[in-house]
Order: structure tokens, then C-alpha cells, then sequence
């Protein structure tokens, strides 16, 4: 014969229909984003992986001022390598947008063609796929750039630009903007001005990262000695080809800690949850223990139910996490990255973290509670006395305070296990919530920040060859270098000389940051744009550096040569406001000293107004508001979407928590409120004793824990930074960051008061005279 | 006349199952008075007692208190009715787990504009050392008194007993039965009480006995004896 006691599961369902509908959508749910995240992540790395031998990517690249000849090719090939051309043009539309066009590299770098076919006469291009998306274009159109006329016939992965980086030295890729592209050979002949890099293959791969690393400063110093270089790029340092699969990565493990958090949430609602049920059975427990049903099978019996909803929540999340999810992650993916085609794996480890691991936590904590709560005398079950009621005590109250406030401080207390969930419920909520909402602002903030308080209107950076800057090229680029600062000269009045310096910020492992480029600016001193005091030779960090690192005065900064070992430190007299980069200031007499450069060495200009005497190929970058905000732009392009579910997550968080946790407060009352009808207290001023304690600890902890969680934001916030984006964005969390954060708790809140609301007044009355509490 | 019902229908369940529980139910009560409701279970006494309490409803009939008609009551009315007349007593006690002796009491004199003094009300009911136990500390026949204490403190016209002494040991059962007598005559409450213990009806002033949904007796008791000298 089959357990009578498993008739009850269906009724329970039916009667706890709303607890456990709740219960099922907050799991579904997280298991449907994280399976959807980890199944997306995994196929997307996959790809990602495998890209590197089946699109042949390249082991660095390097620019050479000059087209190589045959010996000066045989000479670097005998370094132990073998180099591709890899030659671009850079051409730019009406919209200031920048396409680096490539021929089409049989070779090394191989593209993969996502959508449409390659080009086949010289009016023809294909354009990385991301960039046709996110500026709507569509195979058939004509673009017009640089003066001509194109028609786009297909969409593409260039495989050296998964991530749109221009400039390795890019604070954030831009997949707007920029992008790369293909012509044919005899399209791609008639551009002029092309860039000469060159990508090179190891004929020996590197044995590990380290190998790898000495390699390539070996490398570039050799190619150094024999031709000019402009840029020297070794793969494990290119962007363009790394941050994807680093940003995955991370992301993933982001995503894992936010479900493991959940998990946690909800064991903890379970363990509420089968408290209360026991609580309200004890003399159900009782009886079938006197009846003689053993402790074992009253384990598994209220165990069933909430593992059903768990096993149901986890196939539904998975069939939803392997379908919609994975696919709209795909497309955040797809919306910032410029990925191969990928196929969807099924991810094992995916299934054990999403699935087996919840359904084992599930079945630890309420084994537990259900073990320890049974462990106790039938007699103790039938007189509903639970293991600590005969010691507890009332807390002692003053008469003085107001009966009804007495009633719910009893309530409270009663309730104090709930109202901690609750606690950790809001937090984790709260987090959320001001992440999603912050984030976005801080952007704005940055945005607003970068074009009200630019170092100056116009930076403009000359276009100086690599080898100006060499010791050992001084003599050979003498006259280069003459020729070069007699036409870079500027009849512009309010255009101020600027020399500077690119070193890079050493690694610090402790707290994973990689090190990036900090730029060393040389300031005139009497500066009409920086307006410091270099009389006694100081040096100054921008706002963005010292917050970043928390510098003070005093404090020593070691900063590196890119590809050398030498080192420079500098001692910090102070900040000063900018929070654009990284970057330090000092006057340019001493910047050119420090880097043994002649003293009028300079490199560029700021200006008030746009230089337009100096011939274009004497100017290497300009930053203006636009370049400045160029960040700003792909972030709220990347991560828009994803902040939006983020809040959206937290909201169904808030109502399924705030609504499992009221229900219970109130059923495990049911007795008492019931009791309260028969007495004469009206719907409304039950509500007011039951209701009312929790909406005020509710809003008591949902403003008390903010200072925490803000608390927390910047410190995630920070490891964020720190570990997985160059630069710096101050975080700021707006009053009006935190009013909307409380308006959307408290409507979360209210909305599922509602439900209380009715439950209240659904209590009958007849509810006293069935029940003993 | 201070209670009066008339014809009184009640019925549970639908068509082959339809069960009914009172057939047409009449009787008076007058103000002061301390009604003893007799009857084996499924007479239909406890269903009756909370039709008086307008926890339940009649099918048919009428319950006229005062001059008022139940039946014509809004529920807001129905609640304020309850507030205003009515004090509850069941077997099983019903006390907030969460508040103390106390607390409990204060729960009823917070609905009266009247209420008896707290203190001396707790003294009566012989509760002053453990006014502020929580229900769980206390025994049976202290719980009782509780909540007779929340029932009187806001001064009911009409006291209501589902078998108060029914969890109680003898001696209990009798100290419980002595407090509602003194209420009875202390505050002139009218007091229905529901007992299937015959003994009581000798302390009642009217007797009413029930089977299968029915007045059998109804009766003025002529020999009323003090709650101290029941025997049973």
C-alpha cells in the first residue's frame, strides 16, 4: 500500500499554490540566467578558443614606419619568427567613424563570415558584424566612406578584433565607432597611406605565459635595433584579441557568485518555511509518531515538496536557460563582441553548479532542520511544545509604552528569524538594485564630468615616430626629427606645447590588476589649461589615479617602460581634478629630463580651439569631447541591457521574498488573527498590528542597511575597476540613485502587501475553534 | 426581551451531503441571565452558540440582540457588534502566543471604550504573579482565566462559553466555573454557556436542552446552586 500521507501533496500544493508559485519563479528563474549565462559563456568561449588555431590569430604584431624590405624581412624572420603583412588603411566617414580596412589574410588572422559572402570587385566590403548591427546596417546597403562608395556584402569576425579596440591603449573598446573591415586586393591597392604592421607567428610557440612574455621583450628589442617601430604588440598584450575571453571569464564568475548568493536566499526561505510547517503540525507530527510512523519516513514526507518544486524549478530553468536566456545573452554578447560563429554545448559543469548543487543544498538544509526540529518527545509534538518553549520568557516592556506598540514589538520578536531573511533578502536586493541603477548613472556622471572638465578642449597628439624616442636612434633621426618640429609648428594663439610619456602601472596580483598605461603630460609652467605649481618641480596625479589607488601626498609611484626593464618612480605632491585617465602631471622641463629628451622636446598641444595648420600626417590623435566620451558610449551600449535585468532581477527577488515571508508571519498568526476577528478587531486594524510591524521593520531595515550596501557597491565596484577595466570612474551614488532605490523596494513592497492585505481579511473566523496554537 | 432567536436553519455540506445541523431553532434570553446549553456532540449547540457570535451564519431565521437584527448587519456593523456585546470563551483557550497574561487582557480592553480596571481585574482572576508569563508558561486553568480576563475586561453584555472547562481537571473546572459565575453577577453579564457537562445546569438560571438540531427542553432552573457546591 502506498503512504496515505502522499495524498497530501497535491492538496498541499493547491492550498500553498501561491508560496510555491513564487518559490518555483525565483528558481526557474535564477536557473534559467545562470544555465542560460554558463551554457552562452561556455559555447561563446568555445568558439572563442578555438578561433586561435582555426582562423590561424596571430602571436603579435608590430608597425613599422616603412614598408619592410626583402633583407630587413629575412633579418626579423631570423629572429625566430615568421611575419605576415598585415598592412590597414584608416578611412573615416561623414560620421566620424573610423574603418581600419584589411585585404583579405589568407594566412594569419582569418575572418570568418557570419552572414553574405566576401567581396569580389573593388566597389565591395564586408564590416565586422557588431559594427553592422549596432549601426543598423544590412547586406545591399551602400556606405560612403572616405569619398567612395561601397556596398556591403556580408558581415564578418576579423579573429585579431573579437573586441573593437583601436588603440591597445584604448580606456574601453568602441563597437560603434570603429571598426574593421575587408576589400579585395585590387580595391585595397588603390588606398594610400597604409599602415605597415606586420603580424608574426613563433616558430617555436611559446612553452608558458612567462616564456611567452621574454620572448617578446627579446623580440621587440631586436626589431628595435633594425627598423623604426611605431607599435610592437605581442598577442598576450593585444586587446583587441584578449579582453573578450577575459571578460567573459569574469563575467561568468560574477554570474556564479550572484546564483550562489540566491541559492543561499532561498535555503534560507526553505528553512523558514519548513520550520513554520512544522511548527503548525506539531500535532499532526505528533500523532503519526504515537501511530507509529517512524521519524525517517516523516523526514522524506515533508521533504517532498519543497524538493519537487526544486526539481521542477531546475528542468524548466534549464529547458528556458539552454533557449531564451542563452540566446538574449548571446545577443549581449553579440551586441559589444565580435565573435565567431559558435555552437551551443551543453556545459556539464553548467548542470552540476545550476542543478545538482541547488537540489543538494536544498535537500542538506531541510534534512537538517527537519532532523534536529523531529528530534524531540512525541509528547512535546501532541502538547505543541517546541524544544525552547517551556524556557522562553517575554520579553519584558514598559506599560508606559502604548499597548498597540507592544503588540507589534511582539510581533517583531515573534518574527525575528523572518525578519533577518528578510535583512539578507534586501541587502542582496538593495545591491542589485543600486547596481543596476548606478552603474548607468555613473556613466552619465563620467560623461558629463569628462566634457565639463577636460585637461583642455583639444588635446592634440603628434604623430611621432616610434623611434624619436629610442636613445639609440638619437643620432640616426637627427634630421628626421628637425624636419618634424619645423612642421608641426602652430600659428594658433591659444595652442600651448605639451611634451609627454607613456609608461605602464606595475601589476599587483593581490588584487588582480593587470597594470595599465599611464600617460606622463609635461606641462608649460605658467599653463593656461593646467593650472598648478611646478616651480619646485612637483608632480601631480589626476583625481582619477589617486582615487583609483587611494594616493596620497607623500606617496611613491613606480612606473615601468612598456617593453623594458626600467623603472620610474615618482613622489606625489598632489592630486589634481581630472578624472579622464590615469595620468600624471609635471612641468615639461622635467618630463623631459626625466626621459632624456631634449628640453623643447614637445609632443602635442592643448588648445582652446582646433589646430588646423599642421598637415594631417603630423597629427596622431585628437582628443576631443568626442574621443572623451568614446567610453562612456560602448559602456552604456554593453552593459544598458544587462543593468536593465539586473533591476529587473532584484525586483522579482524583492516580491517573491517579501511576499514568501509575509505569507508565513501571517499564517503562523492565523490563530491569533483569527481570534482577533471574534474579538471585534476589524480587517483594518489587524492589518495595522501585522502588517503595519512588518512594513515598518521593512522600512526600517530597507533605509538602515543602505549605508552597507553602498558600502559594498564600492568596494564591488572597485575590485570591478580595478581588475577588469583600465582608468577610472568615480563612484557616485546619486540621491536620486537612492530615492529611486527605495521607490522601487517600497513598490516591490506594497505591491505584495496587497496579498497580505487579502490574506488577512480571508482569515476566518471559525479558523480559532479548528486549531489550538 | 434581550436576545430572542427565531427559527433558526442551519445546514453544512451540498445536496447527497447537505447535513443540517439546526432545525428551526426559538428562544429568548434575558439581560442578566445565565443560559446552560445541553446537548450529546452533533446537537448542534457549538453552532448555534457561534451563530449567536456571528462567527457563523444562519441559513434561515432570525437573532434579534437588543432590538437588532444580526442578519441585517453590515460586516463592518457585524465587527462593532462583536466589539461592543461580546466576549468569547472556548475550550481550547486561544491566547496570542506572543503576549503575555497581560497583553492578552489588554487586547480586549483596547476594543472597549469601558474596560474594567486592568489591575484589579487581574487580581480577581488571581493572575497577578504571572501577568507577564507568556501563555506557554502557564497551566490550563491559568490559561482559562486569561482568557476570561480578555473576554470581561471590555465589560460584554453577552459572555459566550464553548466548553470552558473542557481541557480541565476537576478542581480547575470548578474555580473556572466560579469566575464566570461571579462575573455573571458582579457585571449582570448574560452569560451562554455550552457544556456537555450536565452538572451545570444546576448553576444556570435557564436550562436549554438539544438533539439533532432541536430544542427538546427549555426551562427556568427553579433550583439554582452556587458553582462551589456542583458535584459531578
Amino acid at each position: 500500500m502506498k503512504n496515505p500521507l502522499n495524498k497530501r501533496f497535491i492538496r498541499e500544493l493547491k492550498e500553498e499554490a501561491g508560496k510555491y508559485l513564487v518559490i518555483f519563479i525565483l528558481m526557474a528563474f535564477s536557473i534559467a540566467l545562470t544555465a542560460g549565462y554558463i551554457v552562452a559563456d561556455g559555447s561563446m568561449i568555445k568558439a572563442y578558443n578555438d578561433s586561435f588555431e582555426k582562423f590561424n590569430i596571430e602571436d603579435g604584431n608590430f608597425t613599422a614606419k616603412k614598408k619592410l624590405n626583402l633583407s630587413q624581412k629575412n633579418l626579423i624572420e631570423g629572429y625566430g619568427i615568421k611575419i605576415y603583412e598585415n598592412f590597414y588603411a584608416t578611412l573615416k566617414d561623414g560620421q566620424k567613424k573610423t574603418y581600419r580596412i584589411f585585404k583579405n589574410r589568407s594566412e594569419v588572422n582569418r575572418i570568418d563570415v557570419l552572414e553574405g559572402r566576401l567581396p569580389e570587385s573593388v566597389n565591395e566590403i564586408v564590416l565586422d558584424r557588431a559594427f553592422c548591427d549596432n549601426n543598423n546596417l544590412k547586406i545591399g546597403d551602400t556606405i560612403r566612406i572616405s569619398d567612395n562608395d561601397y556596398v556591403l556584402t556580408g558581415a564578418v569576425a576579423l579573429s585579431d578584433y573579437s573586441t573593437m579596440f583601436e588603440d591597445n591603449s584604448d580606456m574601453m573598446f568602441d563597437a560603434v565607432h570603429f571598426t574593421v573591415g575587408v576589400v579585395t586586393d585590387e580595391c585595397f591597392e588603390s588606398f594610400k597611406n597604409l599602415s605597415y604592421n606586420y603580424a608574426f607567428k613563433y616558430n617555436e610557440a611559446p612553452a608558458n605565459e612567462i616564456d611567452e612574455k621574454n620572448k617578446a621583450d627579446e623580440l621587440s628589442k631586436k626589431i628595435g635595433n633594425e627598423i623604426v617601430l611605431e607599435s610592437f604588440t605581442p598577442r598576450y598584450l593585444n586587446r583587441a584579441i584578449n579582453f573578450t575571453g577575459e571578460d567573459m571569464s569574469s563575467d561568468k564568475g560574477m554570474m556564479e557568485i550572484l546564483f550562489y548568493m540566491i541559492i543561499v536566499i532561498m535555503g534560507f526561505v526553505f528553512a523558514v518555511t519548513i520550520t513554520n510547517t512544522i511548527q503548525k503540525e506539531m500535532t499532526v507530527i505528533g500523532t503519526l509518531l504515537a501511530s507509529g510512523y517512524s521519524r525517517k519516513e516523516l523526514i522524506i514526507h515533508y521533504m517532498t515538496m519543497p524538493l519537487i518544486v526544486t526539481i521542477i524549478s531546475a528542468i524548466i530553468g534549464n529547458i528556458l536557460g539552454y533557449t531564451l536566456l542563452k540566446n538574449y545573452i548571446v545577443a549581449l554578447y553579440y551586441r559589444s563582441y565580435s565573435l565567431p560563429s559558435y555552437t551551443t554545448i551543453w556545459s556539464t559543469e553548467g548542470f552540476i553548479k545550476t542543478t545538482i548543487i541547488p537540489i543538494l543544498m536544498m535537500i542538506v538544509i531541510n534534512f537538517s532542520i527537519l532532523s534536529y526540529k523531529l528530534n524531540m518527545p512525541i509528547m512535546n509534538f501532541l502538547r505543541r511544545q517546541t524544544s525552547s518553549s517551556n524556557k522562553k520568557r517575554a520579553f519584558p516592556l514598559s506599560r508606559r509604552i502604548p499597548f498597540i506598540d507592544r503588540y507589534r514589538l511582539r510581533i517583531f520578536f515573534k518574527n525575528i528569524p523572518s525578519y533577518l531573511v528578510m535583512l539578507i533578502g534586501i541587502l542582496f536586493a538593495n545591491l542589485l538594485i543600486l547596481f543596476g541603477l548606478d552603474f548607468p548613472y555613473i556613466i552619465d556622471q563620467f560623461e558629463k564630468e569628462m566634457i565639463s572638465n577636460p585637461i583642455a578642449p583639444y588635446i592634440t597628439m603628434l604623430n611621432m615616430p616610434e623611434s624619436m624616442k629610442r636613445d639609440n636612434h638619437k643620432l640616426e633621426t637627427g634630421i628626421e626629427m628637425l624636419e618634424f618640429y619645423n612642421s608641426v609648428q602652430t600659428e594658433n594663439e591659444d595652442a600651448e606645447k605639451i611634451s609627454a610619456y607613456t609608461l605602464k602601472s606595475l601589476p599587483d596580483p593581490d588584487i588582480d590588476y593587470k597594470g595599465e598605461q599611464v600617460t606622463i603630460y609635461g606641462i608649460e609652467k605658467d599653463s593656461d589649461y593646467v593650472k598648478l605649481d611646478f616651480s619646485n618641480h612637483q608632480v601631480y596625479v589626476s583625481s582619477a589615479y589617486a582615487d583609483k589607488f587611494n594616493y596620497e601626498k607623500g606617496d611613491h609611484i613606480v612606473l615601468k617602460e612598456e617593453y623594458e626593464d626600467k623603472y620610474y618612480e615618482f613622489e606625489i605632491d598632489g592630486s589634481y581634478d581630472y578624472m579622464g585617465s590615469l595620468c600624471i602631471f609635471m612641468s615639461r622641463e622635467d618630463l623631459n629630463k626625466t626621459f632624456d629628451m631634449d628640453k623643447d622636446t614637445f609632443v602635442g598641444y592643448l588648445s582652446k580651439t582646433r589646430i588646423d595648420d599642421i598637415d594631417d600626417k603630423y597629427i596622431g590623435t585628437v582628443v576631443d569631447q568626442d574621443a572623451l566620451t568614446k567610453v562612456s558610449r560602448q559602456l552604456k551600449l554593453s552593459f544598458g541591457g544587462m543593468m536593465d535585468m539586473v533591476v529587473v532581477f532584484a525586483v522579482v527577488i524583492y516580491v517573491v521574498l517579501i511576499y514568501i515571508l509575509s505569507k508565513m508571519m501571517i499564517d503562523a498568526s492565523a490563530q491569533s488573527i483569527s481570534m482577533s476577528k471574534i474579538m471585534g478587531y476589524s480587517n483594518g486594524e489587524i492589518a495595522s498590528l501585522y502588517i503595519m510591524t512588518t512594513t515598518i521593520v521593512f522600512v526600517l531595515l530597507l533605509v538602515g542597511s543602505l549605508p552597507l550596501e553602498i558600502e559594498s557597491l564600492k568596494y564591488i565596484f572597485r575590485i570591478m575597476m580595478t581588475s577588469k577595466m583600465s582608468g577610472w570612474f568615480p563612484l557616485t551614488v546619486g540621491t536620486n540613485i537612492i530615492t529611486k532605490t527605495i521607490i522601487i523596494a517600497i513598490s516591490s513592497y506594497a505591491v505584495t502587501s496587497m496579498f497580505e492585505l487579502i490574506r488577512v481579511a480571508k482569515i476566518p473566523m471559525d479558523q480559532a475553534l479548528k486549531n489550538v496554537e | 426581551m434581550f436576545l430572542e432567536l427565531k427559527n433558526i436553519h442551519k445546514s453544512y455540506g451540498e445536496k447527497d451531503y447537505k447535513v443540517e445541523v439546526l432545525k428551526g431553532i426559538d428562544l429568548s434570553v434575558e439581560k442578566g441571565e445565565f443560559v446552560v446549553l445541553l446537548g450529546p456532540s452533533g446537537s448542534g449547540k457549538s453552532t448555534l452558540l457561534n451563530i449567536i457570535g456571528g462567527i457563523d451564519e444562519a441559513d434561515e431565521g432570525q437573532i434579534i440582540v437588543e432590538g437588532k437584527v444580526l442578519e441585517d448587519m453590515s460586516k463592518a456593523q457585524m465587527t462593532r457588534y462583536r466589539r461592543e456585546h461580546l466576549g468569547y470563551i472556548f475550550q481550547m483557550y486561544n491566547l496570542i502566543p506572543n503576549l503575555t497574561v497581560r497583553e492578552n487582557i489588554e487586547t480586549g480592553a483596547f476594543l472597549s471604550k469601558n474596560p474594567l480596571d486592568i489591575d484589579s481585574l487581574i487580581n480577581v482572576l488571581g493572575l497577578k504573579d504571572h501577568q507577564n508569563k507568556l501563555p506557554n508558561q502557564l497551566s490550563g486553568g491559568q490559561q482559562q482565566r486569561t482568557s476570561i480576563g480578555r473576554a470581561i475586561v471590555k465589560n460584554p453584555s453577552i459572555l459566550l462559553c464553548d466548553e470552558p472547562t473542557g481541557a480541565l481537571d476537576y478542581a480547575t473546572s470548578k474555580e473556572i466555573m466560579k469566575l464566570i459565575e461571579t462575573v455573571n453577577q458582579t457585571y449582570y453579564t448574560t452569560i451562554i454557556m455550552v457544556t456537555h457537562n450536565d452538572a451545570f445546569k444546576d448553576m444556570a438560571d435557564r436550562v436549554i436542552r438539544l438533539r439533532d438540531g432541536q430544542v427538546r427542553k427549555n426551562y427556568l432552573n427553579q433550583t439554582k446552586i452556587k458553582a462551589e457546591d456542583l458535584e459531578w
